[in-house]
């Protein structure tokens, strides 16, 4: 069973450490600001010097605004997790009632918060500044944001299964794991752009399926909901994998003892 | 007869080939403060997050209030809590954030009654909105201790509580600790290298040393296993014929002109005392110490390293 005042009680701590914390909060508003700044004005400039492709521009903000999701998702898993074993509050909080679950759905509900305040975010500013309203996928951009948001919790719930059993040594990989899988999931390009082998890794991901699928209401206007289909069913795989996985190394680094990686 | 609240069945823990625990097997009674003495490395700590489900253990069995840990965690961790200087709280948290999120996650119903009340035992109200990492260390083994406390333990593990704390305070918090115990029946385990503080708080003591429990008693009884005593005399006279009495006994002891420090078997002090009365060889001063847990602990840490 789980117990919801113990998620409730691991949601507020992270919230607090939000308050404390302006990296934190920066991260939340600074990257995605820099991002659609740097990558919204590439899309104008090839808009400009290609009139063929109008569509430059909001190819570009599609994948960098909806990236955030997979981004976040995966991020706030890893990052709350690091957070306390550089606190020492790890033994603490596992010496606690609580259960690896409900600090899982913990991590869920708030990385989840953080997503929808760093998206409503990054759209408003990517109207501001480009005029590119991310609601033109109409309500098919809820599913779609829920299925790369999955995805981000399974890469999340992967990168946290090594984190618990080897600690700050490979803290790198809560920065860095997300982004092997951005060339293959084809946020800016069709996956037709990658080279044949890339293009069967391609399938086996998730997010793939996504942008391809966006992209499609952006220069058709059809809905496909096959692609969102293969994306969903994808996740579910994953996703209960990387819990396994994650709960498969937090057996094994307690075996060897969770109070070592304070 | 006291109910038994813990009971731990050939409790071992293997890293590869060193075995840090050694199929240890104990009991703890309902409001019994029970020590665990050793050397560093002796698997204190090793057990301590056994108990608390931190670290598997790689055989043996763990029962709380007649029940298994393994499958009863959470209703058990609900029971119990911890205090070591080997952890930390939230270092951005104030004091108040960090005991108001474990407050919750002990489902504590009165959590700002507690939480000032604990805060006020242990005189550290006025900490209440500073950040962990801005406090001394002895605050901060304040602090923890609060944690401890905030869920009404039935068993409280400590390692090592009153470390970094100044005399004054650390006796407050033996005191603390005592009264609880008195009021709520509270079964305390702890570790500690404050060997009046063992000898103060425990009714029992466990001592291990390379992962075994090499002896198990009062402190009294172990400090008894010491025979050694020291006794100190000052002789105004007859100094040389005081020395060979002494070496003809074969014992161990250093001069300071008229002052002799001699240690020697506890048994032995009146026999060496009759051989001086018959030499004529008078003392105007006398003490005589008589072995502690201390020299208990001593002589194990001796025999470690030998």
């Amino acid at each position: 069973m789980i117990n919801f005042n113990r998620v409730f009680a691991m949601v507020i701590r992270d919230f607090l450490n939000l308050r404390h914390v302006p990296d934190r909060l920066a991260d939340m508003f600074y990257w995605p600001i820099v991002d659609l700044l740097l990558w919204g004005l590439v899309g104008l400039y090839f808009a400009q010097k290609n009139s063929n492709f109008p569509y430059a521009v909001p190819v570009i903000l599609t994948g960098l605004v909806f990236w955030i999701a997979i981004w976040r998702g995966q991020f706030e898993i890893n990052i709350n997790l690091l957070s306390e074993i550089w606190d020492k509050n790890l033994v603490n909080i596992l010496a606690s009632p609580l259960k690896p679950i409900e600090w899982m759905l913990s991590f869920l509900i708030f990385g989840g918060i953080k997503m929808l305040i760093s998206l409503a975010f990054s759209a408003f500013m990517a109207f501001l500044l480009y005029h590119f309203n991310i609601f033109i996928y109409g309500f098919s951009i809820i599913p779609f944001m829920l299925s790369l948001l999955i995805t981000g919790w399974a890469v999340g719930f992967f990168v946290a299964g090594f984190l618990i059993y080897f600690g700050q040594r490979i803290q790198t990989i809560a920065w860095s794991a997300v982004f092997l899988i951005i060339p293959f999931s084809a946020p800016y390009y069709s996956v037709s752009t990658l080279p044949p082998w890339a293009q069967i890794i391609s399938k086996a991901i998730p997010s793939s399926y996504v942008f391809e699928g966006l992209r499609q209401i952006l220069f058709t206007g059809n809905y496909s909901s096959d692609k969102l289909f293969i994306s969903f069913g994808l996740n579910f795989v994953y996703l209960i994998l990387s819990v396994w996985f994650f709960m498969f190394m937090f057996e094994k680094s307690r075996k060897l003892g969770l109070g070592r990686l304070i | 007869m006291k109910d038994t609240i813990l009971e731990v069945k050939n409790l071992t823990k293997q890293f590869g080939d060193f075995l840090a625990v050694d199929n240890i097997s104990f009991s703890l009674k309902a409001g019994e403060i029970l020590g665990f003495l050793g050397p560093n490395g002796a698997g204190k700590t090793t057990t301590i997050q056994m108990l608390l489900g931190v670290t598997g253990p790689t055989a043996g069995e763990i029962f709380y209030f007649n029940k298994e840990f393994k499958k009863n965690r959470e209703e058990i961790l609900r029971q119990i809590n911890f205090s070591s200087t080997y952890i930390s709280l939230p270092w951005l948290l104030t004091v108040s954030e960090s005991l108001e999120v474990f407050a919750r996650l002990y489902e504590i119903n009165d959590r700002k009654k507690r939480i000032k009340k604990l805060l006020s035992e242990f005189e550290i109200e006025h900490l209440i909105k500073k950040q962990f990492h801005m406090l001394s260390a002895g605050e901060k083994t304040r602090v923890l201790l609060v944690k401890a406390f905030l869920n009404y333990p039935k068993i409280l593990l400590l390692d090592e509580p009153t470390a970094s704390l100044d005399p004054d305070i650390a006796i407050k918090i033996r005191e603390f600790i005592k009264k609880e115990r008195r009021e709520y029946n509270v079964s305390v385990l702890l570790t500690s290298h404050n060997m009046s503080e063992v000898e103060d708080m425990c009714d029992r003591v466990l001592v291990l040393n390379h992962g075994k429990i090499i002896e198990e008693g009062t402190p009294e009884m172990l400090a008894r296993r010491v025979s050694d005593c020291r006794m100190e005399l000052t002789i105004p006279k007859n100094l040389e014929r005081a020395t060979s009495i002494f070496e003809e006994n074969k014992l161990t002891f250093e001069r300071d002109r008229m002052r002799f420090k001699i240690t020697l078997d506890e048994k032995k002090v009146a026999e060496i005392l009759m051989s001086l009365a018959k030499a004529r060889v008078n003392y105007d001063d006398i003490s005589i110490d008589k072995p502690d847990l201390e020299d208990y602990f001593l002589k194990i840490v001796r025999e470690k390293n030998d």
